[in-house]
């Protein structure tokens, strides 16, 4: 087989690679061959264009639905730093280096594990199950019991978008932090997602609170990079939410300012 | 705004510009998530994904790479093809399982490459291509099959699909290049 893959019949893969039509082995020693070769490079680019063409007559409206599905589920899912920053924002995306866009060079195929991971989620929102795979796909999850968490935490996030008072709101700072906030007062739960926050340094951490009119705050959990802490058992008088910087472990009560707050009267709580 | 502005604002987490970015390109990656995946209920969901990895990797599109339609575009093609190809892998296994318990097998090379194109000067564009070049860029790029399964759908050496798929690719350029 290696036969096959002389260098000679590298070059001549760029066609079916512009069109994604290599399997997974030829499609890694392709993307490899194409750091080492400008000519197949260059190739790549303009059958590229070409390819894209081909999209030119295919367009058709999507489900009216759909919209309101990605766009809810973008309020809750991070964002990547770009490429070769990582000081601030969330942590690099484990999926995106093994699939990258186009453009960017590593290795497919797709880890069958997320499919597994949608598919008991399916028949209950499709925007669950988007935010399920942002989720999976920031956290490198090793052991069971993590991933049976995490599947808990999803079918409670589930719950939360399919909620028919779900309702969406952001806080922003200044310096690009912000939590987003998707809420349901039936439910009297709420997915916070932070964005740009990063992590404090010397250890410490991240904390949500629930705020209350003359009651103390109450502790929803600490932030792990930007991934969404799920809050559960929400009083419908809460005010806002804020996030703290906390030292290592968390605080019982406030320590410091809030670096971010955020109203929750238009997603139906503080009455 | 162009898609390729809107994109720099996804990146830095500006919502309302996905929104503007949804209406610009949602149609094109829905209709071509379907002209591959056929199915109407996967192409939704693959179609949702592509979109949503477009906010989560607004930062790794690069101008300087060509236009952000494009990459959208070649984003939500391999997406589609990664998802017929495990369809169909699947369904291979089921149908040689059915094939065992029903007796002869039965050859379902059904030629439907030019069903479903809508636009015309594509079309014209495609017309003007070899049979052997059209088969091969459109079983590779509309029906999601690897060019060894296209060779092997069309009895031609890995060695001439692979030329065809060059050469149709290059004459659509000549023939549709000036029209973007
Ligand atoms: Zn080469």
């Amino acid at each position: 087989m290696t036969v096959l893959f002389r260098r000679s019949e590298l070059h001549s893969l760029a066609a079916p690679y512009a069109l994604d039509a290599l399997d997974p082995r030829e499609y890694q020693r392709f993307e490899k061959h194409l750091k080492r070769c400008d000519s197949c490079a260059a190739e790549v680019r303009l059958l590229r264009e070409d390819a894209v063409r081909l999209a030119w007559n295919t367009a058709a409206p999507p489900p009216v639905a759909m919209r309101d599905r990605v766009l809810m589920a973008v309020r809750t899912t991070p964002q990547e730093a770009a490429p070769g920053q990582t000081a601030q924002g969330p942590q690099p995306h484990p999926r995106a280096a093994q699939q990258p866009l186009p453009g960017m060079r590593a290795v497919r195929p797709r880890p069958s594990r997320l499919h597994g991971l949608l598919s008991p989620l399916a028949a209950t929102t499709a925007a669950a199950a988007l935010v399920v795979a942002a989720l999976f796909g920031v956290q490198a999850s090793r052991t069971q019991d993590e991933l049976d968490q995490q599947r808990t935490q999803a079918r409670e996030i589930a719950n939360i978008l399919a909620a028919p008072d779900a309702a969406a709101s952001a806080g922003r700072v200044s310096g690009g932090q912000s939590i987003n906030v998707v809420a349901s007062a039936s439910e009297r739960a709420a997915v916070v997602t932070p964005a740009g926050l990063g992590n404090p340094t010397n250890g410490r951490v991240h904390q949500l609170w629930l705020m209350r009119p003359e009651v103390q705050p109450r502790s929803l959990g600490l932030f792990e990079g930007d991934t969404p802490l799920l809050a559960t058992d929400l009083n419908p008088d809460a005010t806002s939410l804020a996030v703290t910087v906390e030292p290592q472990g968390g605080s019982p009560q406030p320590t410091s300012a809030p670096v971010v707050q955020l109203a929750l009267k238009s997603v139906g709580f503080g009455e | 705004m162009q898609a390729d502005e809107l994109l720099v604002l996804v990146a830095k987490g500006d919502q309302k510009a996905f929104e503007d970015l949804y209406g610009l390109v949602s149609g094109p990656v829905f209709g071509l998530v379907r002209r591959v995946v056929r199915d109407p209920a996967q192409s939704e969901e693959v179609a949702q994904e592509v979109l949503l990895e477009l906010w989560r990797s607004a930062a790794r599109y690069d101008p300087g790479r060509g236009s952000a339609l494009s990459w959208v575009l070649t984003l939500a093609h391999r997406r589609a093809v990664d998802r017929v190809r495990s369809a169909r892998a699947a369904g291979e296994r089921e149908m040689r399982e059915a094939q065992r318990a029903n007796g002869p097998a039965f050859d379902q090379v059904a030629e439907e490459v030019e069903a479903g194109l809508e636009r015309e000067w594509v079309r014209r564009c495609l017309d003007r291509l070899t049979t052997l070049q059209r088969q091969s860029v459109t079983l590779a790029y509309y029906d999601g099959y690897t060019y060894r399964e296209v060779a092997e759908r069309l009895s031609l050496p890995l060695g001439t699909v692979k030329t065809r798929m060059r050469d149709g690719l290059t004459r659509l350029r000549e023939c549709l290049g000036g029209a973007v």
